[in-house]
């Protein structure tokens, strides 16, 4: 610890406040955290004390408004567990429903997918756009994938090449932030489109809804190239990840 | 709404009890003060009836009946300045005048008009009127209460009392104290009577027990009314009802000496917020109190501990075991190996007849064994006839599992049963899984290569791990938090984890990623534990609830309420009938998963449970605390039946052997130690009338329990596992200070 001489006042204060609570050994970077927690929470009041004195039409920050800046800030940030009766009750309420039977072995006991983060949480609309017969056309989609930002992989099934996606209709894919270069084969004019179905964990999608489209064309040669066209929704998502 | 009408009836009942109170109040005050009643001009109502009036006057001004407030003034003749005069003359003079409600709301109303308490109260008492509705209820009732410059007077009077009474009655009395001191001083700060309420707290706070020293602490920072509606574990202090248990020739001597004296005040807070379990037979002794007393609430009410638990263990289910060349020819019943050595063989042998402390079969629904299981219990069999015996010449070697480089990170420990994984949860949100044998961890391949191997092959399930994988650690990101709680299910399918960010999160560990993510708490979860038989979990977090799942659900089956603060440790019994949770509130509690009851209360430690531990026959619980003490419960009375000393610092490791001869604890003081778990069964005789009443003389015999003591370095020890051999595996994070 520093000497108390080349200590600041604030630094001294809380040092001293550790003291009267009785706590004796701490790391000195404690210290740093409640100077630094105090004046980001004392700016935040005043700040808001300030609005909402302005709000008042008045001339200057007065007790009531630090008072009620803190109420509405306390609803926030500081929350507390639930009071004890309240989760007495719920309690038992929940408690008077009887265990469920276990259904037979049915595989990996999980709740329903949209539940699990087995699945990517958006789906892949269908382009009805007809699919060009020029030759050679490449386009350069990007991909913007929203609110799956910092959970793990799914479980990935094949990398995405940069020549050409291998996917089977049906399967879920492990879409990143890659850039793709498609071709399209000329020959597959005139194929059926279908849409594939990825399921949907609106629970999990968060602020941004991101849809991208594809047109998934099957093919009947053996090789396994089929053209996913996305359309990006919001440009700038690619960069908020 | 509610809270309002509440409110409201509670002061109903206050103005009935109030006028009772006031007028033995008055009498109490007469009596000490021994002096004449100081009445204004002649004609004025005695003591008492004034206090009666002033009481309704009180009561009438609170529900802002402000007509009827100046009738009763009128026609009882009572101004303002008499209220106060009458009310300080009845003090003795003593302190600034305060009284009782009157006083503190006619103080507020002096304030607007900056004068000498005038009348016309009504903007101000309807205001005031308003924010006594608006406090929650739990509070309100607070505001009955006599002098407070009495305060001191009363227990000071208490004090002597107790004082001057039999040795053997003395021990049980002082537990009164603590529970009376923090109440009174807490209507002080209630009534705003700041600076009594510092007086009161300087004079009494020293002589409190000293294990309360931590909360008198946080005590004395709360000076104010402002301070006590934010403090969760104070109100909670103050609805739960403090127990105390005292037998009953003290009880009686103590009640005789409160009405004698009117000691009314103090009366009426046992009364109100305490409760005096009162049992028949020998007072206890100071040691025998102090073993049992240190948590928030007082200890636990006897009748609380008389619920039949079942604690016996679930049968076996009986398994081919196929007979090769190791096992002997001479098997008696279907698997059962012909050394009988492991704790099945007592089940097996009694397979024909009910244990009767063992629940149902089907008392809670369990998942059924899959050929996989099946597998795994032979396994299980197998290495249990090569398990080493225990015993106090024969003690287990420990190997000592040290991360490196966690800087002091490393926040949760789980090895699976038959400790081939180790698995670290982290401060920076990381849960790492080490494989403790040569062979790798891999992941399963990829659905599509999955579709090209040959499933019929006798080595599948070796196919179908993708080779390029191969690793000795995986890393599994996905919390946004510090992971407090790490458990294996008993199949090595999954992991779960319990974080700082309120989630328990499902791993798999088959392809090391992230399966569900389990939302209920909104508050660190400091721990979770996965039942012996798989499918069901239990966490335990900040919100002072613990949860029960089942793997399928995205809701919690079952929600254990009744803490007064953080649940910290979760625990299933063998049976996976009962779970056990231990509390910042230094108490266990074990609850029933069936019906969510709560059907034993432990209480002793004094300081928060950080470690709990069942043994393998499923009759006793041992716990360790922040107070370096391994404390023994026998489940089936629920009783205290061993104290462990020895341990310096928080014992955050707890395992029995497992067979449940010896009982290893580790700690923060850098060791492991070996207690013997046979021997402090043993020595305990549990009869009924003992039980009856509440506890049992306990041994001093730590020393002779200690087996062994084991100094790492400077490792705490984080956990502790004993493998299907008894060899005894800890794990910690090296700390270089």
């Amino acid at each position: 610890m520093a000497s108390p001489k080349t200590v600041p006042k604030d630094a001294q204060v809380m040092m001293q406040i550790l003291k009267d609570m009785g706590i004796t050994e701490y790391e000195p970077r404690v210290i740093n955290q409640m100077l630094e927690f105090t004046y980001r929470y004392v700016t935040t009041i005043i700040e808001d004390a300030k609005i909402y004195s302005t709000h008042a039409k008045k001339s200057n920050v007065d007790a009531d408004d630090v008072r009620l800046a803190i109420q509405c800030r306390v609803d926030q940030s500081f929350t507390s567990p639930p009071p004890r009766d309240f989760l007495l009750d719920i309690a038992r309420q929940k408690n008077q429903t009887p265990l469920p039977l276990i259904k037979p072995y049915t595989g990996p006991r999980l709740p329903p997918d949209r539940y699990c983060l087995t699945t990517p949480n958006y789906r892949l609309k269908s382009l009805q756009k007809k699919v060009s017969s020029s030759a050679g056309r490449i386009t350069v989609p990007r991909l913007s994938v929203g609110a799956v930002s910092s959970r793990p992989s799914t479980p990935t099934l094949g990398t995405p090449s940069v020549q050409t996606v291998g996917t089977k209709v049906g399967t879920p894919v492990s879409l990143t932030g890659q850039r793709f270069t498609v071709q399209i084969p000329s020959s597959q004019a005139a194929s059926v489109k279908s849409v594939q179905n990825v399921l949907i964990n609106p629970s999990l999608i968060g602020s941004k809804n991101i849809l991208i489209t594809t047109n998934m064309v099957s093919q009947n040669s053996s090789s396994d190239s089929s053209s996913l066209k996305r359309k990006h929704e919001d440009e700038d998502d690619y960069d908020a990840l | 709404m509610a809270a309002v009408q509440d409110g409201q009836m509670e002061l109903d009942a206050e103005k009935e009890t109030k006028p009772e109170v006031l007028s033995d109040g008055t009498s109490n005050l007469s009596g000490s003060t021994a002096s004449g009643t100081p009445l204004t001009a002649g004609g004025a109502p005695t003591q008492e009836d004034q206090q009666t009036l002033i009481a309704v006057l009180q009561f009438l001004k609170r529900n802002k009946l402000s007509d009827s407030v100046e009738i009763l003034r009128r026609e009882a003749g009572l101004g303002d300045q008499e209220d106060s005069q009458t009310l300080e003359g009845s003090g003795g003079g003593k302190g600034d005048g305060g009284g009782g409600d009157a006083n503190s709301l006619l103080s507020r109303v002096s304030i607007p008009s900056a004068a000498a308490p005038q009348n016309t109260p009504t903007p101000a008492t309807v205001k005031r009127a308003d924010e006594q509705l608006d406090v929650s209820v739990v509070l309100s009732a607070y505001s009955q209460q006599g002098d407070p410059s009495l305060y001191q007077v009363y227990y000071s009077g208490l004090k002597n009392f107790i004082e001057s009474v039999l040795d053997c009655h003395r021990a049980e009395l002082s537990q009164l104290f603590y529970p009376l001191f923090v109440h009174m001083y807490l209507e002080l700060v209630y009534n705003n009577h700041e600076s009594k309420a510092k007086a009161f707290f300087e004079k009494f706070g020293g002589d409190q027990e000293c294990y309360y020293q931590d909360d008198l602490r946080i005590l004395c920072g709360l000076t104010k009314k402002e301070h006590l509606k934010g403090n969760e574990a104070l109100l909670d202090f103050r609805t739960s009802r403090f127990v105390l248990r005292i037998s009953r020739d003290s009880y009686q001597l103590l009640k005789r000496h409160l009405q004698e004296r009117h000691n009314n005040q103090i009366w009426n807070i046992i009364q109100e917020h305490l409760y005096i379990d009162i049992f028949d037979g020998m007072p206890r002794s100071k040691s025998q109190i102090d073993s049992l007393s240190g948590s928030f609430a007082g200890e636990a009410r006897r009748e609380v501990n008389k619920v039949k638990v079942f604690h016996g263990l679930l049968k076996e289910p009986e398994i081919e075991v196929p007979l090769d060349d190791e096992d002997d020819e001479a098997e008696n019943e279907e698997g059962k190996p012909k050394k009988k050595k492991t704790k099945k063989d007592s089940v097996g042998s009694k397979s024909k007849k009910q244990d009767p402390n063992a629940p149902q079969q089907n008392r809670i629904p369990l998942p059924e064994l899959k050929d996989s299981d099946k597998l795994d219990k032979v396994m299980y069999m197998k290495e249990c006839t090569k398990r080493i015996r225990l015993n106090p010449e024969n003690l287990p070697s420990i190997c000592f599992y040290s991360f490196l480089n966690a800087y002091q990170g490393l926040t949760a420990v789980d090895f699976t049963d038959d400790s081939s994984l180790l698995a670290g949860g982290f401060a920076d949100s990381t849960v790492r899984v080490w494989s403790v044998t040569p062979k790798k961890l891999r992941k399963v391949k990829s659905a599509t290569e999955l579709n090209l191997i040959d499933k019929e092959s006798d080595d599948v399930l070796e196919r179908i791990m993708d080779e390029k994988t191969a690793s000795e650690l995986k890393i599994l990101y996905g919390h946004g938090g510090p992971v407090y709680g790490l458990s294996f299910s008993p199949d090595r399918n999954y992991l779960l984890s319990s974080s700082e960010d309120g989630t328990v999160r499902l791993w798999s560990l088959q392809t090391f990623t992230c399966l569900v993510g389990y939302k209920g708490h909104n508050y660190p979860v400091w721990d979770t534990h996965f039942s012996p038989f798989g499918y069901y979990f239990v966490s335990g977090g900040h919100d002072r609830v613990a949860r029960l799942w089942a793997t399928d659900h995205y809701q919690p089956l079952r929600i254990f309420a009744g803490h007064l603060a953080d649940v910290t440790c979760t625990r299933f019994h063998p049976n996976s009938n009962y779970v056990a949770t231990g509390s910042t509130d230094r108490t266990i509690r074990l609850w029933d998963v069936l019906n969510g009851n709560c059907v034993r209360i432990f209480t002793g430690h004094k300081g928060p449970i950080h470690s709990l531990a069942f043994s393998p026959n499923g009759k006793f619980l041992a716990s360790g605390s922040t107070d370096g003490r391994v404390l023994l419960w026998d489940i089936g009375h629920g009783l205290m039946i061993g104290e462990l000393k020895g341990h310096t610092d928080t014992i955050y490791a707890l395992k029995f052997s497992r067979d449940g001869e010896i009982l290893a604890s580790g700690s923060m003081d850098n060791t492991v130690r070996l207690w013997d778990s046979i021997k402090a069964f043993d020595d305990v005789e549990t009869d009924d009338f003992t039980a009856a009443t509440g506890h049992v003389p306990l041994p001093d015999n730590s020393q002779e329990l200690l087996l062994g003591t084991y100094h790492s370095k400077s490792t705490p020890v984080t956990h502790l596992h004993f493998t299907r051999r008894n060899l005894l595996l800890a794990a910690g994070a090296y700390t270089s200070q």
